[in-house]
């Protein structure tokens, strides 16, 4: 089973070779293409599962690296084409996988009819390929290839009815914010390596060795925090991190399946899984860490009050989005790392849910607005109740798996403050509060769309079988997958034991600690236990032996306090929308908080007025008057200079001088041959003559010799 | 025997058949010029034979001059040839009317 391990590029070899049959012999399938879609996508995800199981049951496991040198970067330095397979990537796939094989199969309904079908599918298997290159890449240039892949499907997909002018401007929108992230991540990229090329290695590139140099000490601090800043406004752009998340809710634009997909598993996971990958680089800078945290504080506060306003359940989906992964990233930012990839984990189950949830609310309204819904309880009984499963989820529900996972962030938080940091306590505090905005926008989602009297239309009516299967088996997981680090599992294996690789257990350790090691592998707990007992597991098989915190334990008095917010914004939620949509939204009705949620708080505003508008307007007309007069100018005058050199040279040297030799040569020729043919005068006498003086010349010439 | 008598003679022979064929401009007479130039070389080589070789019946040179007769008059046959043919296009044997063979 070891060798299972090996093959993981064929996980992501599947997905692009789907991708390329659909995209070549699609049209002449039955299905348009979809079945290779879900064909490739099931072997994909049944070969995940295979990994996953494997590092689960061993774990913690030591990273198996399979690597060929593709292309020699000189000086003796190799850039590596190679999969990296540890628990972190095992995650990543089995979630990958399954929320892009659920999103294939929902697709296959949603999208029937649809022009461009099987370039949506062809697209949609591209995508997942491109997310899976990123996950399984042992070298940060592979990362960022994948990475690049991601920003390019999901701008193909965002943009996909491009016939309308506001998806093109949202697709546009979306790939110039992330690619203004990129920029920061590729010469992050460079700054960390240009630290390893100074290192002996002839890979300065590899993930594991650069977070070994780091974890050893072997890397400048200026370099890791300047390279570890960098990558993380990549991940800011990616990951819709204040302020750069302004492309996410746009990117609702997209059809709804794209949607879940950039949601969940692709796309803005990225940013929150790069980060990881490199924690124990992270890890070295106290500065870095408190960056890190800030900025996941604010998104998830700010981002999920912006929820609270929307009318459009897509848009408010979106911004819940933007909340969590700000907990994920702050997770990180306060040592919470198997915090955050637990929560990026059941975040992707349960996200996906409530997307494919809403794709059939709006596939059976033709509508995106809340107001257009309502009642929808006795239309659609599935839909209704896989929707609040996922946001029971959402809202960290007890014994649902956003609850597991979300409440670890926020002891994460705690333990972090108890370790002397204020960012600490803001994850925790702002985390609490953000978890009463959370459950009350979505309680708020789910009395207007199932509550009261239907809105819409359209007499609704329940999705087919190929919409509502996946709706149900991502429900079951998003309870179940909270159970892998619950105080139900056991102490190995569990999602700590198989998040922890050997680098993170032994090296990671924070320098700017007292006591570094304990807090290594990211803090324990979940939000009903106080800390974690540090306790020691073996490896399996003679394995490393890991620094583990083992199953969090209950712990009654916080459990009270999460049901006490819950149970207020239910009630909160009730009263204003138990009976349908209000005269007026009482979250329309805050005064200038209302105003500032309204627009944003104004951050598309400033960046038309500031960003859009100079360049278009300035930047752009400058550019072009640049081009037009400046660059063609020297342009054309190159060309005439050299237009006047040429004839010039012509002139001279081809006409004067070489055409000069050569006629000159003729004509010489012809001056002496005029004036050397008299001597062939036909006198046959004169000839005797010449002939008598020669030889009388050739004797006198032999006599003087002598 | 001294060689001197004979090659005194091969020289003035020669001489005046150079002279002939440079100044006379009757073509019969330059061919006969020619003719003396020949017959001077053959003396040449009679008397150089038996200063050489006085004892032996090496006879190398006369043998040489003998060839040179034969020589001597196909020459002559063919030169006569040419003469006559002059004569009857030109009605001339003298050697300055005929350049043809000029540029």
């Amino acid at each position: 089973m070891e060798a299972l391990l090996d093959y993981a590029w064929v996980v992501v070899a599947l997905p692009l070779l789907s991708a390329a049959l659909i995209a070549m012999f699609g049209k002449q399938l039955p299905g348009g293409g979809s079945e290779l879609g879900v064909a490739s996508l099931g072997l994909a995800f049944l070969a995940s599962a295979g990994i996953a199981w494997e590092t689960f049951v061993n774990s913690p496991i030591e990273p198996v690296e399979r690597a060929l040198e593709w292309s020699p970067l000189g000086g003796g330095f190799v850039f590596e084409l190679g999969i990296l397979v540890d628990g972190l990537t095992a995650v990543m796939l089995l979630l990958v996988t399954t929320v892009s094989l659920m999103v294939h199969i929902y697709s296959r309904e949603y999208m029937r009819g649809e022009p461009r079908f099987t370039y949506f599918f062809s697209m949609l298997s591209l995508f997942t390929f491109s997310m899976l290159v990123l996950v399984v890449a042992n070298n940060l240039l592979l990362a960022v290839i994948g990475w690049e892949l991601v920003g390019l499907c999901s701008f193909l997909l965002i943009g996909f009815y491009w016939e309308k002018k506001p998806n093109q401007d949202a697709a546009n929108k979306a790939f110039l914010t992330t690619k203004f992230g990129d920029v920061g991540l590729i010469v992050g990229v460079i700054v960390l390596s240009a630290g390893m090329f100074e290192l002996d290695t002839s890979t300065p590139f590899n993930i594991l060795e650069i977070n070994g140099a780091a974890a050893a000490g072997d890397l400048a601090t200026g370099t890791i925090v300047l390279g570890m800043l960098l990558i993380f406004l990549g991940c800011v752009s990616k990951s819709g991190q204040m302020p750069l998340h302004v492309w996410l809710p746009d990117a609702m634009a997209g059809p709804t399946p794209v949607s879940a997909l950039i949601h969940a598993a692709t796309m803005v996971t990225a940013g929150v899984f790069l980060l990881a990958r490199l924690y124990p680089v992270m890890a070295q800078s106290q500065a870095v860490m408190a960056v890190i945290a800030v900025v996941g504080v604010i998104t998830l506060f700010f981002g999920g009050l912006l929820a609270l306003v929307q009318d459009d359940l897509k848009k408010v989906l979106a911004y819940s989005t933007i909340s969590q992964l700000g907990y994920m990233i702050a997770a990180l930012g306060v040592g919470g790392y198997t915090a955050s990839m637990f929560h990026l984990f059941t975040h992707g189950f349960f996200k996906a849910l409530l997307f494919l949830g809403a794709g059939s609310l709006i596939h059976a309204v033709h509508s995106n607005n809340m107001s257009d819904m309502g009642g929808m309880a006795r239309a659609m009984p599935h839909t209704f109740w896989t929707f609040i499963v996922g946001s029971l989820a959402l809202a960290g529900f007890p014994l649902t798996a956003g609850f597991f996972s979300k409440d670890e962030i926020l002891i994460a938080g705690d333990i972090w403050a108890g370790a002397g940091f204020a960012t600490g306590a803001l994850v925790y505090w702002i985390g609490l509060a953000a978890a009463f905005v959370t459950t009350f926008y979505m309680a708020r989602v789910c009395f207007l769309v199932f509550a009261g009297e239907n809105r819409s239309h359209h007499p609704p009516h329940e999705s087919g079988k190929q919409m509502v299967g996946p709706l149900m088996l991502l429900a079951v997981l998003s309870i179940a997958s909270g159970y892998l680090l619950s105080p139900f599992s056991p102490d190995q294996p569990n999602f700590e034991t198989w998040m922890a690789t050997p680098i993170l257990d032994e090296d990671a350790t924070f320098p700017f600690t007292e006591d570094g090691a304990t807090e290594a592998t990211g803090v324990q707990g979940d939000g009903v236990q106080a800390g974690g007992e540090v306790v020691a597991v073996e490896g399996a098989e003679g394995g490393p032996v890991s620094v583990l915190h083992g199953v969090p334990s209950w712990h009654p008095d916080l459990l009270a306090i999460v049901l006490g917010i819950f149970a207020v914004a239910i009630f909160l939620a009730y009263r204003f929308y138990g009976r349908g949509v209000p005269e007026r939204d009482p979250t329309l009705r805050m005064g200038p908080v209302s105003t500032a949620l309204v627009n944003k708080y104004g951050f598309d505003a400033f960046g038309y007025r500031f960003i859009v508008v100079p360049v278009r307007d300035t930047l752009s007309r400058w550019a072009t008057y640049s081009s037009n007069h400046w660059l063609d100018g020297i342009v054309g005058g190159v060309g005439r200079a050299t237009m006047s050199v040429a004839q010039s040279t012509y002139r001279v040297l081809d006409q004067r001088v070489i055409d000069g030799g050569v006629n000159g040569a003729a004509f010489s020729a012809a001056w002496w041959s005029e004036r050397l043919k008299r001597i062939q005068s036909g006198d046959v006498q004169r000839y005797a003559g010449a002939l008598v003086a020669g030889v009388i010349v050739l004797i006198l010439a032999f006599i003087a010799v002598r | 025997m001294s060689p001197l008598g004979p090659l005194l003679l091969a020289t003035l022979l020669f001489c005046v058949g150079i002279y002939g064929v440079i100044a006379r401009r009757n073509a019969v007479l330059v061919l006969m010029s020619v003719e003396l130039m020949l017959n001077a070389v053959n003396i040449n080589l009679v008397a150089f034979s038996n200063l050489l070789f006085p004892e032996d019946a090496a006879v190398s040179g006369q043998i040489f001059a003998l060839f040179i007769i034969g020589v001597a008059a196909a020459e002559v046959g063919v030169g006569l040839a040419i003469v006559f043919n002059m004569f009857r296009n030109r009605a001339s044997v003298n050697v300055d009317d005929v350049d043809l063979m000029r540029w």
